[in-house]
């Protein structure tokens, strides 16, 4: 069963350690610019939201890509780039209906999200637990119980 | 870009010339000074000399990172601005979380050095490579917010980081701040004076480069490590645990159950039912809104908060910190934290430091209070203590940074100056140290504190040399890093024993945390990271593993202390400035937890003295030691000044710490 990454948006609070912990993990330099996740935060509002990529059943990215640089990893479930298919045509970043895919400037190629061969380091440093990595199929399950917290609080606000 | 923790380059600007200087950040400025404090100590001894005057040109602003900020190792998240202070005459700095200070060094600087004055308003754009000076006539007259927004909308970039003043900066208001990512503030010692003085409005930053360090390995063992202690793991989970619920106001509650709550203009530290009122819950419940963060945070004690009844519901803003929430509710005797919401608002948008601007103002309720002050003076109004009073405060708080009348120009001074003006005994009630307004502590109830306020180099304030061990009753933390017969002395915060010593000791380990740099929280509230730490991860992240040794790492320490302080003996600093407020000294504390206590500072400055080897009589420094430290040239021009002792004579130094 693969696992894939759940946010909880209420929880994160824009600090970008996951960005870092990226960076980290891929390129050994510390660089936001590098990282396979952004978060996109309105800073006046206090609002964040870590985009990534939700590996897709059927990727947008993989289909349009023309040399087939984009496949998936059947072990950890992540779709990857092949570097050296890669020809840095940009088409993977334009059709990302999440705009999940980067394109890296000194690689002059496409990189994303690539779950970190089954250990996240996004999941494993997020000082608020706003991203989980989580069993596909009980991804539905995860979302309901954040949902049913939510409510949960909300009445006994209420009370 | 080495593989050093630093971007490897720095930016000069005159604005003046309208001239860009980029090169290579000097080995010897690394290696010697660290980065921000430390470099920012260096720069400003080397390009200051004392007839430059703070308002002036040839004054010099510097927004300095470290090796430590931009990297994963938590938290990292700070930059630090240097400078001389229009509010208080001496050394400046002042340091703000958020977002940057690193994206400094992702644009490739580990500095940028303002100088010179603009001839009409303009704001700094770089964008990795490109720097450019633009107008920022339109902007002029524009608060932080209005600012902001409209930079980033010409910039067309919602990714760029601002760095701005408002309007109190561009009006001269002493203690003007600078404010970055809209809410985060360099707050002390009136640095947007110097930005509006200059005519520079804002600093737009954006940068896609990488940083990179010296040792992979070692560092991934020490962020291991780093992380557990921030998280359930960790022995200060408690604490961390609280500032994530509730933000740094949780100190509230603190403060109060040791009677170190300021109330009434400094008056007392005790201020009755504050848990109930003001305290964590009832903020909490009343104003809290949503949870932020300042970049590469492990404590994470941010949020956002809002007004949601009463005349000024709707007023949202983050913070306020504890220094906010204690300047404007127990300071004025106020339980109304609607107001305090909203005091918060004014100061982050006009960019105002709460802390000097809140007791500014309560030195004019005191002052009103003993009949110095009347409605004459006052534009009419009858500034009394308590909830009844804080509508005044907002006015004035609307009209200081635009020094709409004579008394809110008075006001926008700072307290020093105002009390100056106005003579007939008012300078009592101006609670300051050396021009800098007292922050939310006393050192009565907490005797090291009242030595910290008289040695700071930027006068009364909580960040430079504060130790939180006695404060907060650390034991276990005490034990572990001083000698067994101090342990119980140190913790006895009414005990002047062995205080100068843990003060030297604190003022050196955030020497280094505010040069590396890492958030002061983290090394204060809670203690997580002490000496040996800062030298580890100098060693992994710089490759200089001369900082392991210990007493390299000290020597480093020292050398920062001394060239701070010995810039400001070159402006004519002295032993009569290591000093305090009478309130302090001579009026016994009249109520709560700390009844009667004052503080006694000659033992502990003794002390203090013996470790930085400071000739007791004249408070300059000694020749051997400041060549010791690798100050050689400090020691020349210091002697050609005749402000140099050739031979330490005093009492040799105990030393508490463990070996």
């Amino acid at each position: 069963m693969s696992k894939i990454l759940v946010v909880d948006i209420e929880k994160c609070s824009g600090c970008r350690i996951c960005e870092l912990a990226c960076s980290w993990f891929h390129e050994e330099e510390f660089n936001p610019a590098k990282a396979r996740l952004s978060i996109v935060s309105w800073k006046k509002a206090a609002i964040n939201y870590p985009m990534i990529c939700e590996q897709c059943e059927k990727a947008p990215c993989a289909e349009v890509c023309p040399t087939d640089a984009i496949y998936k990893d059947e072990e950890g479930g992540a779709w990857k780039v092949d570097e050296a298919k890669c020809i840095g045509c940009k088409f993977c970043i334009q059709v990302c209906p999440l705009g999940a895919i980067s394109f890296f400037e000194e690689k002059r190629g496409a990189i994303k999200c690539d779950l970190c061969d089954g250990d996240p380091q996004c999941v494993k440093y997020c000082p608020m637990d706003a991203i989980e990595f989580v069993e596909e199929d009980k991804v539905g399950l995860k979302k309901k119980r954040i949902s049913a917290e939510k409510l949960f609080a909300t009445m006994q606000e209420v009370k | 870009m080495a593989n050093d923790g630093y971007a490897g380059r720095y930016l000069r600007v005159d604005l003046t010339k309208e001239k860009f200087t980029v090169l290579p950040t000097p080995e010897e400025w690394k290696r010697k000074y660290l980065g921000g404090l430390g470099m920012g100590a260096k720069i400003m001894w080397d390009e200051v000399p004392p007839e430059v005057k703070p308002l002036s040109p040839g004054n010099r602003i510097i927004f300095a990172t470290g090796p430590v900020n931009g990297t994963l190792f938590p938290p990292s998240g700070r930059y630090e601005v240097i400078s001389r202070s229009p509010l208080t005459g001496w050394w400046a700095h002042a340091s703000a979380g958020g977002f940057f200070g690193p994206e400094m060094k992702y644009a490739g600087y580990d500095l940028i050095i303002i100088q010179g004055r603009a001839k009409k308003p303009v704001y700094l754009h770089i964008d990795n490579d490109l720097i450019e000076l633009r107008n920022a006539r339109h902007l002029w007259g524009k608060n932080v917010i209005e600012t902001t927004d409209q930079v980033i909308k010409e910039l067309k970039d919602p990714d760029v980081k601002v760095a701005c003043i408002g309007q109190a900066g561009e009006n001269l208001v002493r203690y003007a701040c600078i404010m970055s990512d809209y809410f985060r503030a360099a707050g002390r010692t009136g640095l947007g004076a110097v930005l509006g003085s200059k005519n520079l409005k804002a600093i737009a930053i954006r940068g896609t480069r990488g940083i990179k360090i010296a040792n992979k390995e070692k560092f991934n063992r020490l962020l291991e490590d780093a992380f557990k202690r921030h998280s359930p793991e960790g022995k200060y989970w408690e604490y961390i645990e609280s500032f994530r619920k509730y933000g740094t106001f949780s100190l509230t509650d603190w403060e109060n159950a040791i009677g170190r709550l300021p109330t009434k203009n400094h008056w007392t530290g005790y201020f009755e039912n504050a848990e109930e009122t003001i305290g964590m819950e009832p903020m909490k419940k009343r104003h809290y809104k949503r949870h932020a963060s300042c970049f590469g945070c492990g404590i994470q004690c941010k949020y956002s908060s809002i007004v949601k009844e009463g005349k000024y519901a709707g007023t949202e803003s983050e913070g306020p910190e504890y220094e906010t929430v204690e300047g404007f509710t127990s300071n004025f005797l106020s339980t109304d934290t609607n107001a305090l919401i909203r005091a918060n608002y004014l100061c982050n948008i006009y960019g105002m430091d709460t802390i000097s601007v809140s007791h500014s103002i309560s030195w004019a309720y005191e002052s009103y209070e003993h009949g110095i002050l009347t409605k004459k003076d006052t534009d009419g109004r009858e500034l009394i203590w308590g909830e009844d009073g804080m509508d005044h405060v907002i006015e004035l708080l609307e009209e200081i940074p635009f020094r709409k009348t004579k008394f809110a120009s008075l006001l926008a001074e700072g307290s020093r100056e105002a009390a100056r003006r106005t003579g007939k005994g008012s300078e009592a009630y101006a609670i300051h140290v050396n021009g800098l307004e007292a922050s939310g502590q006393d050192g009565r109830p907490h005797k090291s504190l009242g030595l910290t306020y008289a040695i700071n180099v930027r006068g009364a304030d909580h960040l430079t040399s504060l130790s939180s061990l006695d404060e907060l009753g650390y034991k276990e933390e005490i034990r572990r890093r001083y000698k067994k017969e101090t342990v119980d002395i140190l913790a006895d915060r009414w005990d002047e024993k062995y205080k100068g010593y843990i003060v030297a000791d604190m003022e050196e380990l955030y020497a280094l945390c505010d040069s590396a740099l890492l958030c002061k929280y983290g090394v204060m509230w809670p203690p997580i990271y002490y000496h040996q730490d800062f030298g580890k991860i100098i060693s992994v992240i710089t490759g200089f593993t001369e900082y392991e040794n210990p007493k390299e790492l000290n020597k480093l320490a020292r050398r920062i202390c001394h060239l701070r302080r010995c810039f400001n003996v070159r402006l004519g600093w002295s032993k009569k400035n290591d000093a305090l407020h009478p309130r302090f000294t001579e009026e016994p504390m009249p109520t709560g937890p700390a009844k009667g206590q004052v503080v006694h500072l000659e033992p502990m400055l003794r002390e203090y003295y013996q470790v930085r080897k400071y000739d007791w009589k004249t408070g300059y420094p000694t020749k051997k030691e400041l060549e010791e430290v690798g100050l050689e040239d400090v020691a020349k021009e210091l002697k050609r000044r005749k402000k140099l002792i050739p031979v330490y004579r005093g009492k040799k130094a105990f030393d508490i710490r463990k070996k």
